[in-house]
Parts: C-alpha cells; structure tokens; sequence
C-alpha cells in the first residue's frame, strides 16, 4: 500500500555543487573592489613624472567597477567561505589579481607590454612576485609603468604573506599546519578575520622594512656612494626586495649597482626570506631568542651560508671574479636564489655548467614558510629530513615509537603525509612544465633549448624569476612562444599557491559530493 | 595521637600495622568485611561509612582527631574527604593520598586546602631513583635533605676484599658511613667489631651520599654510571619513574604495547627511546639488544607480566631487575622469582604517610625487612639520657646511630664525638625497640 509521507519526512533535491561557488565569486570581487584602490599609488607616480595617468585611473576604475558589481550580483544572506570555498577563493584570487593587474599593461605596455599574453605573464610574474619579465627594452618604459611592475610584486607579496600565515595553514596545504598557530590569534576564526588579523600584524613588519631598505638605498644615492641609485631606483628596488619579487629597472638587474648597495640587498633578501611571524615576535614583540629558538630559521641562515660559500668558492675557483667580488658574486647570486627573488649581480647564466648546477639545485630549496618566498621552503626539507631519517631507524627497529619534532611540538603524522605529497606534486608540476615547454619549443623552432627548458620551468615554480641561457637574469621571456608563456603563468600560479589548491580543484569531489 | 584513618585497604593496613600500638586510631571505610579484619588485628575503633559524606565523617568522630589520614584507593574520596575534615577538625594535620601528579601539583600551588599530599606514582617513582642512583643498592633512603643516605646493599661475589671476608673493625670501611646491620642467611645483626661481611649477604649502611656510591664500587665493581635502563610499561607508573630517571640524567629505553600510550611516552621523553612492543618476543629482545641494558624496570600493570617480563629479561641478560608489584603477595613471589628490587607502590605510599604520624621530633622514618627495623630521625631535647655522652660509651641496645645532623649539617659520629641538646639523630633500629630510643633521646 503506497502511504503518503507528510512533507518533512521526504528527502530533499539533490544539490549540484559541493562548493559555494556565488559566495566564492563574491568574495573575490570584494577583493577586487579594494584592489582598485592601488592603482592610485601608480596615478599619483604619473603625475610627477608628466606621464600618461589615464591607463592607471581607468585600470583602477575598471578593477574597482568590476569588483563591485561582482560582490552586488553575487550578495546574499547567510554565506559563508570556508575551508571547501578558500581552495577555490585563493585560485581565483590570484587569476584575476593579475588580470586585473595587466590592464596598464595592456593599455600602455606598447610592443613589449601590450600583447594580452605578454601583459598577463608580466602581471602573473608581478603577483605572484616571481620576477620573471618579458621587457626587453627597460629603457623605453614609462616611468609609472616601471614602478608599477615593482609595485605588482610589493602588493602581491603582503597577499602572499597573507596566504602563507593566515590561508594555507588553515586549508591544511602541503603540511603548513605546524604553522597554524604561528601567530596568537582567537583559534576557531572565521577565514575573512584570520586574513585581516595577519595582515593588520605583519603588514608593520613588511611595511617597515621596505621603508627601511628604500632609505638605506637611496641614502647611498644621496651620499654619492652609488651614481647610479637614485630615489626612484631605491623606491623601486625596495618594492621588489621584500616581497622576494625580482623585478628590477634595469636590463643588468643589481649588477648597474654599486658593491655597498648589493650588500644591502643581500640582507633585506635574507629578512624577506625568513618567516614574518618570527620576525614579528623577534623585532616588534623584542623578543629575539625567538630567532634562535626556530628551527627553520637556524638551518636556513645555515644553508645560506653553506651556498654563499660555496658559490663563492666555485666563481672564485673558476676565474669568474677574485676576492672581495667573488665573495660578493657568490653570495649575492646564492642569497637571491635561496630566497627566490631572482636578483643578479653578474650574469649567471654565463658561468660554467658546476655553478649553474649549483644554482639549479638551490632553486629547489626555497625561503623559510611564513615568507614571502616560494619553492619548496626550508621547513618541508627539515621536515621531510626528520622523516627519512625515522625510516631508517625504523628499518633497523620497526618497534620504535619516534614522533617527528618541530621546534620541540610534535608534528602529528598527517602534516607529514602532506609535505611529502607536496614534494611530489611539485616534482611531477616541474617535469610536466618542462616538457611542455621543451615541445612547444621544438615544435615553435623559438625559444629554449631542453636544459633552459628545465630551469625555466623550475625558476616559475619556484617565484624565482630568471633562469639559464636566453632567459638568464638579463635576458627576457619575451622570445617564448604562446604556449611555453602560458604554461610559465600556470607554473608561476600554482607554484605560489604550493599547488595543492590549484590540484584540488582538479578532483571530481571537491565539486561533488 | 589521635588518628583518624579513612580506608582500610592496603595502604590503610600497612598504616595501621605501624601506628595502633602507640596512637588511638579510628577507621573509617565503606567495607564492613574490610573494617572487621582490620578490628580482629588491631586495637582500633572502626566506623562503617563514607569518607565522602561529611556526616559520617562527623559521627565517626573525624572532629577529635589531631590526624586525618585519606588514603583509600580514590582520588577523589581522598580529596572531597580531606577538604571535610579541614572543616570538621581546623586544628588537624590531614594527609591524602593520590595517584596523580597533577593533584601534586596543586597542593604545591597552594590549590589544594590539604597540608600534605602523598602520591604514590611519585613515592614509587623516588624509590626507584634512589635504587638506580647507587648502582649496587638494593633499597636506599635519604634523610636530613639528602646529606644522609641509608642503603641496603647485596654483596656479589666479586666485593672487594678491603671490606668483606675480613672482621669489621680491620675492613677499609668508606669514610662517613657505617654498617647497621648484615643480613646473612643465619638472620639479621647489628654487627659489632667481629663481625664479617661475605659474599651472599646484604648489609645496610648508613652513610654520606659519597660514601653510598663508594660502598656500591666496593661491593660491586661492575657497577658504574647508569646510561642504559629499560623501562617496561608506560603507563602512568612507567611515565613518572621516566620522569624522574631522566631528570637524574639516566639513559633511558621504553616498552609499551599500547600504540596511544607509547606515542605519549615518545612525545613527552624526547630523550628516550620508545618501542611499541610487548617486551616479551624474543625476536625483538634479541634485535634491540635489551640484554644489553644494565637495569629493567617492569612497571606494567599486571604483576603477572613483570614477573614473567623481569625472569625474561634476566634470561637474555639484564643483569638487574625492579619490578614493581601492586599486590602485596606479589612481593614474596617475586622474590622467590630472583627479582632483585620489588617495589610495592602501596607500601612506599603508606611508609610515606606514616612519617606525618609520628613524634613531631621524628622526621622522617623508614621501614626495612618487612618493618622489622626501622629508621628514625629524633631530634634530642634537654631531658634525653644520652646528651653529653660520647658515642663509644653509649649502650648496645639493637639500636644504632648512624648520623646526626647538627646546625642543618650532617655529621658522622666517631667514638669521642659527643652528643648535645637539639642534635637530629638518625637512627637505626628494630622495630621493637623504637618506642625505647624515641623516649630515651
């Protein structure tokens, strides 16, 4: 006997999507919305300089405009973007972040700017501060649009100090919880708070620094130390140290720079690649044995010595430059590596094959997490360390009980699983970006050879920027074809995101239950 | 005294047996079965009741008391009734046992309205350091802040010959100590000048911690530092005696079956090696070397399994073992098993609350040879007998003493030193005689 259930008791309709996308979408534009307003900065650069202010104030109307609209069609009551929707939020972000970003490019990027692919690597390579580029002729640039490049890099780098303390943790992306309760906070807060509670703490520290370097910098100017650093070029220089960017005002990158402003980049690159959170308890908390409590911190100014000697010994060693310079070249060259800013002082690209190696190597290391650079990061390495030596142990004994430590807390066995399936995504996105763009450029007859295909896929997974051969620190991307430049945007997207947001979006059930 | 005893369990006896003869005691347990053996042994008042209701605590007559003992095996009977009888008698001394550090803690955070708090994983924990710190003892005790030990001894068959097989006023005894007694297969004395050690035998000596460690060279040369113990079990007997070995900087192994409890132990002991094993397959006795090990400790909680775990464990060939046995009867079975050190965590925590009983100018005492002996700690007044007699004319009475401690520093007496008003003595004697030496000193 068929009975009628009353209306409660029957099931529901099955819903499509596991994801909010609308509020997804919504919060995004509110980004958006705010993201219009750092195009004034650029505006106000113009006007100095005489230049043309219309592609910045229409850019800025437009990202502004678009963002609004976006939020207004997308508002609705009761939405919330958890842990499901910040995969999807941070992905788009970062698209539409540099899409938003290439419009004064395309308006005004003429020959080497103004092509939408060109214009969209550039904005990509900006914010996701790799500093990659394809300029080729700094000299011809505007002066608002040359800032703008750093300034890219300088915004994109307190966002990726945002995801990297506030976001990803919290998404559980490639084991970065053991950084979850990197800064004292209220535990259970919603994501939108934890963004704006790191960002509003760390920005002091991000903030001061770049102050502080842009004065160092220029005061060599001003003191006549450096000819060629004027206010403009420390401004600019400053805009790109700290978010461990790269982008540089000349074709020679720090190489047109005296030996004293080297240095001085040197250790802003060094502070750019430690994690803001210690820097936040060491410099402003005053507490700083906090330096020499951290782990990370410990085996990261270890490393970065390790590799300053080494490449020291190396350029020395083969004639490249002797004593003081070879010092300066060999640490210079590590440090910018190291950290992924992807600065040169001399042209790496042409050294012996040893010392590309070298570098080719360091690549893969990374800053500290919690910085604003990229690669795999000094802690995963620790880590991974830390577990490959248990296994050894445990070949021997499989009865013994080891839990890996962390700065003396115990990491619990899923952050390790996590940083190990990083290792490997990050491995499998560089082999699959390299033979991308070796095949594209066999077929295309332009463009890289296999080797310089292999770093350059390498140098846009890690944000670091140049690579070897034409695409070495001074040269350009801009002779790539259409299909290596995009498949270097994707490298440069995932790569900052540390791919597991941009890979999860790939499974069938992050979109269906 | 008054004593107002609430539990009659194990500990509640062991107290009992060494306080009815002096004090006035009354009991008080929920048990009548337990209460009725209680009152069949001893000259006790027993009260059928619950330590947790303050009514029958005031009925039993918990107001009278000048001592309030809460030692049954709960916590929190122990804790609700300790805080009752603060209220009922303002003026007593209360003692409550607990088997858990954290209410430890407290009390010594001011947290806890209880004058003393005795925990008996901390007691066992203590007792086992004091037997692994002199590598040759088998039972130690300190007295007077550490600056006197009293240390039983078993001598090995490769003692020096400076001390045993030859009379004892002709041995190279260590400075600052002295022998109280040698048990040997004949029974117990307190050894005089014609006296001999020899192999076989246990002795208890008496004596600086210096002077322990030396004794422990002489009667057994092997010995040395402790870099390599094994701790079977760590659970929360196991993890306390870690704590406290490793704060003495003793290497440490660990073994525990269950996976939760051995990733605690591994997370809280970096410093330790944890094996997630029973301890009981030869395959990995064997692999991790475990023979190698100079002491096991099997603090599991089954005696069963660390009377069958320690006679493994001597069988690959840790030459020392402890093991620790919750029941009473486990003792004697696992010295029969040829266990070197049993450690009852019941009795140590009842040795622990007797000394709140005693004499106020009675410190500290301790129970040897299933409370055969005992040792004092008196403080002399202007009455006692012996002030200004000189050690070497004092009476032979089964009593000895084996330091004073004088202006809060240890002294180890010669024949012409001389004894004054106020010193604290430290005695050992049979358990017999305790009232006499209390009242004579």
């Amino acid at each position: 006997m068929l009975e009628a259930l009353p209306r409660a008791h029957r099931i529901g309709p099955r819903r499509r999507l596991a994801v909010d996308v609308p509020a997804t979408v919504n919060l995004v534009g509110a980004l958006a919305k705010y993201l219009g307003l750092v195009f004034l900065f650029p505006t106000l650069v113009a006007i100095w300089y005489g230049e043309s202010v219309w592609p910045f104030l229409a850019a800025g109307a437009i990202t502004s405009g678009v963002g609004l609209a976006v939020e207004r069609s997308t508002a609705g009551a009761g939405r919330r973007v958890g842990v499901r929707e910040g995969f999807l939020a941070v992905s788009v972000a970062w698209l539409a972040a540099a899409a938003f970003v290439s419009l004064p490019y395309l308006f005004e990027g003429g020959d080497q700017l103004g092509h939408p692919i060109d214009a969209y690597f550039e904005a990509m390579s900006g914010v996701t501060t790799t500093g990659a580029t394809v300029v080729t002729s700094y000299d011809d640039l505007p002066r608002s649009l040359d800032l703008w490049r750093a300034f890219t890099q300088w915004i994109g780098g307190m966002g990726v100090i945002v995801l990297a303390i506030a976001v990803l943790p919290r998404l559980r992306v490639g084991g970065r919880q053991m950084l979850e309760s990197e800064l004292p906070g209220p535990e259970l807060a919603q994501l939108s708070d934890r963004i704006r509670h790191t960002a509003r703490r760390l920005g002091i520290v991000y903030v001061a620094l770049t102050a502080i370097e842009a004065l160092a910098l220029a005061a060599l100017g001003w003191l006549g130390a450096d000819a060629h650093m004027s206010t403009f070029e420390a401004v600019s220089h400053a805009f790109t140290t700290m978010p461990t960017g790269g982008f540089s005002t000349r074709a020679g990158s720090m190489s047109a720079f005296s030996a004293a402003a080297q240095w001085i980049v040197v250790v802003f690159m060094l502070l750019a690649g430690a994690n803001f959170a210690l820097m936040y308890r060491g410099f402003v908390r005053r507490r700083p044995r906090s330096f020499l409590r951290d782990e990370e911190f410990r085996l990261y100014v270890a490393l970065a010595l390790v590799a300053s000697v080494a490449l020291t010994a190396q350029v020395w060693g083969h004639g490249v430059a002797h004593g003081g310079d070879a010092v300066r070249a060999g640490a210079f060259q590590a440090v910018s590596i190291l950290t992924t800013t992807g600065y040169a002082s001399a042209n790496f690209a042409l050294w012996p094959t040893l010392l590309l190696l070298s570098l080719f190597a360091l690549m893969f290391v990374g800053a500290s997490a919690g910085s604003t650079g990229g690669s795999i990061k000094v802690a995963r390495h620790l880590l991974t360390g830390k577990v490959l030596r248990r296994e050894l142990d445990q070949t021997v004994s499989p009865e013994v009980v080891m839990p890996i430590r962390f700065n003396g807390a115990p990491v619990d066995e899923r952050t390790l699983r996590a940083i190990v399936a990083f290792i490997l995504l990050y491995v499998g996105a560089w082999v699959l970006g390299t033979g991308v763009i070796a095949i594209d450029s066999a077929i295309t007859g332009a463009g890289l050879g296999t080797l310089d295909a292999i770093g350059a896929a390498a140098s846009a997974l890690g944000n670091i920027g140049p690579a070897f051969g034409s695409v070495g620190p001074m040269g350009s991307y801009a002779g790539l074809g259409d299909v290596s430049k995009l498949t270097l945007i994707g490298l440069m997207w995932a790569g900052r995101l540390e791919i597991i947001p941009v890979v999860v979006l790939l499974t069938r059930h992050y979109w269906r239950l | 005294m008054r004593v107002f005893l609430i539990g009659a369990g194990q500990v509640g006896s062991t107290i009992l047996e060494a306080l009815h003869s002096d004090h006035e005691i009354t009991v008080l347990d929920t048990e009548m079965s337990r209460l009725q053996a209680v009152a069949d042994r001893y000259d006790v008042t027993t009260h059928e009741g619950d330590g947790t209701s303050r009514r029958d605590l005031a009925r039993a007559g918990v107001g009278s008391a000048d001592l309030v003992l809460a030692c049954t095996s709960r916590d929190e009977v122990n804790l609700v009734a300790g805080m009752f009888a603060r209220r009922e008698a303002p003026s007593a001394t209360t003692v409550i046992r607990t088997s858990n550090v954290e209410y430890v803690e407290l009390w010594r955070g001011g947290q806890l309205d209880v004058d003393f708090v005795v925990c008996s994983e901390l007691e066992t924990a203590h007792a086992i350091s004091r037997i692994i710190g002199v590598p040759a003892a088998r039972k130690t005790d300190v007295f007077a802040d550490g600056q006197v030990q009293i240390v039983e001894f078993a001598v090995e068959e490769g003692a020096s010959t400076e001390v045993t097989r030859l009379p004892l006023r002709d041995a190279k005894a260590p400075t600052d100590s002295k022998v109280a007694a040698i048990i040997g297969r004949s029974g117990t004395t307190l050894p005089g000048g014609d006296d001999v050690i020899s192999p076989g035998d246990r002795i208890v000596v008496i004596g600086s911690p210096q002077a322990a460690l030396e004794w422990s060279s002489l009667l057994a040369p092997n010995g040395g530092a402790v870099r390599d113990v094994v701790i079977f079990g760590a659970g929360r007997v196991g993890s306390q005696i870690a704590r406290v070995l490793l704060e003495q900087g003793i290497g440490l192994r660990m073994i525990e079956i269950s996976r939760e409890q051995a990733r605690r132990a591994a997370e809280a002991f970096p410093k330790a090696r944890v094996y997630r094993a029973t301890g009981f397959e030869p395959d990995f006795l064997e692999r991790e070397r475990i023979g190698q090990a100079q002491a096991g400790i099997f603090a599991m909680r089954d005696d069963a399994k660390n009377q069958y775990g320690a006679t493994l464990a001597k069988v690959h060939g840790i030459p020392f073992t402890i093991a620790i046995a919750h029941e009473a009867v486990s003792e004697a079975a696992f010295d029969q098993a040829r266990i070197d050190v049993s450690v009852n965590p019941r009795r140590v925590t009842a040795e622990e609350i007797v000394r709140f009983a005693l004499d106020p100018r009675t410190k500290q005492v301790a129970m040897l040879e299933g409370n055969r002996y005992e040792v004092l700690d008196v403080t002399t007044r202007d009455s006692s007998r012996y002030v200004g007699t000189a050690f070497r004319d004092m009476p032979v009475h089964g009593a000895l003493i084996g330091a004073i401690v004088r202006n809060g520093a240890a002294v180890f007496p010669h024949g012409d030193d001389v004894l004054q008003v106020g010193d604290r003595v430290i005695v050992f004697t049979e358990a017999a005689n305790v009232p006499w030496v209390v009242e004579a000193l």
